[in-house]
């Protein structure tokens, strides 16, 4: 119960935001029209979603582990029958339309895909330690990604990247997480600062441990740690790669010392986080200039580099998103007060930026309430799927629980300028039918599983 | 198949959950709450205050004839991302005689330069004709994009008063410190004249109106539906005591001379003429294009156009000084008004020449010393008041004398409602006790004598002697000289200025004053103005001729006088350098003035002298290139 009254919750404040983006006083619709509007249309999409929900409550749990793969084949047919014969909206080609409403599949996939996910790995021959199992899952992921970004939706794509947060819980080796954290953060630094902060920044993390564990050790280790902390900082300020090449050496000095000690295992593994990181870090900039489009080095640009960016071109967003948001202050302007959101500064304001009416109109207490409200619905979740006694339903819901942490964290980050800007929507509160119905049947296949917590 | 071991997963899962929930949460509590900048930077990209601009006050002559406008402006303004790609170039470029290439060069901006951008309006032309406007207006439907901004800059129905009514100009960065109420970078202040003297009538109080604005920045209505919108309040108009008839008049008679004309109403301090010469159209100095190049080549033109003369040259009196002489030892009891004194042609002392005269007949009184201008008559009078009190105390006497000149107006200010005026001067006896006379034991009256016929240390601004004119004929009182009667609010309501208007009267007993009187009416009758003589308007008058401190050019030619002879109804002073005897140049042209005045015509049998006076030219170096900006060239 407490599950579905966080989720009322949350489908009523969409509501009502999507209302106030839309609200104009001086517009009176008669019962016909206003089903052409987008509030209108919200509200049949509300109503179906409602539908659906209580079917599946009447629908036999075992049915979802059974059809777990035919939902995603389906899924996935629907993905390839979209590049036939999708729609184009805003240059991808993400929606089928059926019967005068739009479907998104990839929503559809989301959920065919945790089902899929939960039921190979409820498999006996599944291990995630095993190679083969990890391919498997690779792969099981890799088609819907694929085929989503050939509509192309790199942001729908992105989304797949949170059944990590499953394959964590159900055993996958933490060093993948560890290096996948390292890559990713020396590219982010590679772009942030100059090569030679980063080399010195590892260096110094380097040394610290080192003289944690070797407390008394020679002084002419002590020595060549100077010497180098000076051959770094001249490396910072003449900003010259060049000097890197002496620093290194010393290390690899360094790590001779330490080959015939002991700790030779730590300071091999030191090394090649050295070495790697750098490597990354340098790498970055080439990804960066030659890998990602120029939409995309634009909004890594917003994100990280603003300063490089323009203030009236891909800036604007972000900007004027913040602005919304940061302009409720503590107590917000007042609901249907908000005049940023309403006169069309934020981009996509029903939508993907939908935060920034709650910010505008509601200020910090708003946006704290509903960010207080996702993250006990995400709590409650795993909480559930702890209790299941079904490895079946564990899985599918911490699947659901990803999905929904990714959607939340990146939708809510992006308006406020923590994350870069990727085009997801806000569960049950972003205006769009396909994405509230897909939220609603997941959570309702939830709540349906849950009722049976006991049985396998 | 997850074990047991693995359940502590749970946990890192949860916190990151949790971690992640609060980053956000900082996120918002950073933006919303402890970053008040940026919210303050919201309301204005949303919400923006425009200043609604007040209408600058007007002035009306004192018949209610206008002095000066308000002339609107017409800029062409343009949004280069809402200009219809389709729209109509050839007849765009008709209805503003323009052609293409010129059309182009004027729309397509430096994009790249900051100071220009696709969606920010841009001046496209400027300074539209109002009938340019006007057909422009109707067909502008047709060029989305494009509108017509209307400013405002002073226009003048006349060509005269340039220094009277002043001129407007942008504000400096000082005044807009100072004033940051009223004042904002280019906005405009007075500079001059009753401009300035009445810049805080005149100027009203800007208004401002908060107009909602979409992201692209297009108003899309008022805020709050105007509740917090502040109308202006347009500044008041001015109603002078100026004749701009009389005016107008004493300009084409002072045309080709420096000096000045100053007319007052005797019986109310009102200014009926104020006119400095050299002058100039007041409509180039009005905000535009050529401005900046008339106001250099004014600025150095070596005839001064800009150096007002009517209070702020200041002039030895000369002659005009002897009625008072005569008043204040009257007054004094030194002086009975049938006394005769001999003039030998000149002051003699202990048989030797002091102060020389001119040939005149036999000086029987008062009357006959003003009548003539007798020096030797004055320069006795005066030593005798300074002298009232023993020789040796000479600094007793003067001050005695100077007291009586403090309740004429002299040697301080008047109080005009005007900017810049002198105070002249007059000298005091620890003056010549302590500074000029300072290394001798004791100084004496004869050494002063000078000052008894208006030359030495005195000064006087031509207001002051205008002023002095007016309290002869008023017989003892003069109010306080102002050119603003009432100012009106945009109402209607009147109100009077700020600046007090006294009525000063003096200790000198009314009695005194009819010798006096009777010998300035001489002057004009049968005396040293008998060019002033106009039947029927009983003026009285007195001429100076001040020397030259330029020896090789002529002397300065003064006077000064009112009519009627009873309850004047103009009191006048006639400064004009360079001229020569002041009978021949200022008194007939104060006579015309008072004529003008009076009679609203010049009798045909004086036109022959209006004709002379105005083709009479005194000025040596006006072929300047700067003289074309100046009238009657």
């Amino acid at each position: 119960m407490v599950t579905f009254s966080i989720l009322l919750a949350l489908v009523a404040v969409g509501w009502l935001m999507v209302f106030a983006v839309g609200y104009d006083e001086s517009v009176r619709y008669n019962s016909l029209e206003f089903f052409s509007t987008p509030i209108g249309r919200q509200t049949v999409w509300v109503g179906i979603s409602f539908v659906a929900f209580l079917l599946i409550q009447l629908i036999d749990w075992r049915f979802w582990q059974t059809f777990a793969y035919p939902i995603y084949g389906l899924g996935i047919m629907l993905l390839v029958g979209v590049l036939v014969f999708g729609k184009t909206i805003n240059g991808a080609t993400s929606w089928l339309s059926i019967g005068g409403f739009t479907l998104q599949p990839s929503e559809l996939t989301k959920f065919g895909t945790a089902l899929a996910i939960a039921a190979f790995l409820n498999n006996y021959s599944t291990n995630l330690k095993n190679t083969n199992s990890q391919l498997s899952i690779l792969g099981l992921l890799l088609a819907p990604i694929l085929l989503i970004l050939l509509q192309p939706d790199a942001g729908s794509a992105l989304v797949f990247f949170s059944f990590l947060i499953l394959l964590y819980r159900e055993g996958l080796p933490g060093a993948y997480y560890g290096i996948g954290f390292g890559v990713v953060l020396f590219l982010l630094l590679g772009l942030l600062l100059p090569l030679p902060v980063i080399v010195l920044g590892v260096e110094l993390v380097f040394i610290l441990i080192l003289s944690f564990y070797m407390p008394q050790r020679n002084i002419s280790i002590f020595s060549a740690l100077v010497y180098l902390a000076i051959m770094v900082s001249m490396a910072v300020q003449t900003q010259s790669v060049y000097l890197i090449i002496p620093t290194t050496l010393i290390l690899i000095a360094m790590i001779w010392v330490l080959q015939r000690k002991p700790n030779f295992s730590f300071g091999t593994l030191m090394f090649v986080i050295f070495i790697a990181g750098s490597g990354l870090a340098f790498a970055s900039g080439y990804v960066f200039n030659n890998v990602l489009r120029p939409h995309q080095q634009d909004r890594i640009n917003v994100w990280l580099r603003p300063e490089l960016s323009d203030p009236r071109g891909s800036l604007y967003n972000v900007m004027q998103s913040k602005l919304a948001i940061s302009s409720g202050g503590i107590q917000g302007k007042g609901f249907l007060n908000g005049t940023m959101t309403k006169l069309n500064y934020v981009p996509e304001q029903s939508t993907d930026f939908i935060f920034c009416t709650v910010g505008e109109e509601h200020g910090f207490i708003g946006s704290a309430s509903i960010i207080l409200l996702f993250s006990v619905l995400l709590i409650r979740l795993t909480i559930l799927a702890e209790r299941q006694k079904s490895a079946f339903s564990r899985q599918y819901i911490y699947g659901i629980a990803g999905i929904l942490f990714v959607h939340f964290f990146i939708n809510i980050g992006m308006t406020m300028g923590l994350v870069p800007i990727i085009g997801i929507p806000l569960p049950f509160i972003s205006r769009g039918g396909s994405a509230l119905l897909g939220f609603s049947v997941m959570m309702a296949v939830i709540l349906k599983l849950d009722s049976h917590r006991y049985q396998i | 198949m997850a074990s047991d071991k693995l359940e502590y997963r749970q946990i890192v899962i949860q916190s990151v959950f949790v971690l992640s929930a609060l980053a956000l949460g900082v996120k918002a509590l950073q933006l919303q709450v402890m970053d008040a900048s940026f919210r303050l930077r919201a309301d204005s990209s949303t919400v923006e205050q425009k200043v609604v601009y007040p209408a600058r006050g007007v002035m009306y002559d004192r018949n209610g004839k206008l002095l000066v406008y308000n002339e609107p402006l017409y800029d062409l303004m343009v949004t280069f991302d809402r200009i219809d790609p389709d729209m109509d170039v050839d007849k765009f470029c008709a209805l503003l005689n323009l052609d293409r290439a010129t059309f182009d060069a004027l729309l397509n901006k430096d994009w790249r330069n900051p100071q220009f951008s696709k969606s920010v309006p841009f001046l496209f032309l400027g300074k539209l004709s109002p009938e340019k406007m006007a057909v422009f207006q109707e067909n502008m439907y047709q060029f989305p994009g494009f509108f017509i901004q209307a400013r405002s800059i002073r226009g003048y129905p006349g060509t005269h008063g340039a220094h009277l009514l002043g001129y407007i100009r942008e504000v400096n960065r000082t005044e807009v410190r100072e004033n940051p109420d009223f004042y904002a970078p280019g906005d405009y202040i007075g500079d001059s004249g009753l401009e300035k003297a009445n810049e805080k009538y005149l100027r009203g109080v800007k208004g401002k109106e908060l107009v909602l604005k979409d992201n692209i920045g297009r108003e899309v209505g008022a805020y709050k539906d105007g509740a917090l919108d502040v109308p202006a309040v347009s500044g008041m108009d001015l109603l002078t005591t100026i004749d701009y008839d009389l005016q107008a008049y004493g300009e084409s008679l002072m045309q080709h001379k420096a000096g000045s004309i100053v007319a007052i109403e005797p019986e109310t301090g009102e200014i009926l003429a104020m006119i400095s010469a050299p002058s100039y159209d007041p409509k180039l100095l009005a905000i535009g294009p050529d401005r900046g190049q008339t106001y250099n080549a004014l600025i150095n033109d070596p005839n001064q156009p800009f150096f007002d003369r009517t209070v702020m040259a200041q002039y030895p009196p000369g002659s005009l000084f002897k009625p008072l002489v005569a008043l204040i030892a009257m007054q004094e009891g030194l002086l009975q008004p049938n006394r005769a004194i001999p003039c030998p042609g000149g002051y003699y002392f202990q048989g030797q020449l002091m102060t020389g005269c001119h040939a005149h007949e036999p000086i029987r009184s008062v009357e006959d010393a003003i009548k003539h201008s007798c020096n030797a008559y004055f320069v006795t009078v005066f030593r005798e008041i300074v002298d009232q009190f023993g020789v040796y105390k000479p600094d007793q006497g003067l001050d005695t004398f100077n007291r009586y000149l403090d309740e004429f107006g002299l040697g301080s200010l008047l109080g005009i409602d005007f900017p810049r005026e002198k105070q002249g001067n007059y000298p005091s006896g620890s003056y010549f006790t302590d500074k000029v006379y300072k290394n001798e034991q004791q100084w004496f009256s004869l050494w002063i004598r000078s000052l008894g016929i208006g030359q030495g240390e005195l000064l006087m601004t031509n207001l002051q002697m205008a002023n002095l004119a007016a309290a002869i004929g008023n017989k003892g009182f003069y109010y306080t000289p102002h050119l603003v009667r009432e100012l009106r609010a945009e109402t209607g309501a009147v109100q009077v200025p700020e600046n007090e208007v006294r009525r000063v009267q003096s200790s000198i007993d009314t009695a005194f004053f009819d010798p006096v009187i009777r010998g300035m009416e001489k002057v004009v009758t049968s005396g040293t103005a008998k060019l002033a003589y106009v039947p029927g308007l009983d003026i009285c008058g007195k001429t100076g001729t001040a020397e030259n401190n330029q020896r090789s050019k002529e002397d300065h030619s003064i006077f000064f006088g009112f009519a009627p002879r009873d309850r004047p109804k103009i009191a006048i002073a006639v400064y004009i350098e360079n001229a020569g005897f002041g009978g021949s140049w200022a008194a007939p042209v104060a006579s015309l003035m008072m004529e003008k005045y009076l009679k609203g015509t010049i009798s045909p049998e004086r036109k022959y002298l209006e004709q002379r006076m105005m083709e009479a030219s005194f000025l040596e170096e006006l072929l300047t290139d700067a003289s074309r900006f100046i009238h009657g060239n």
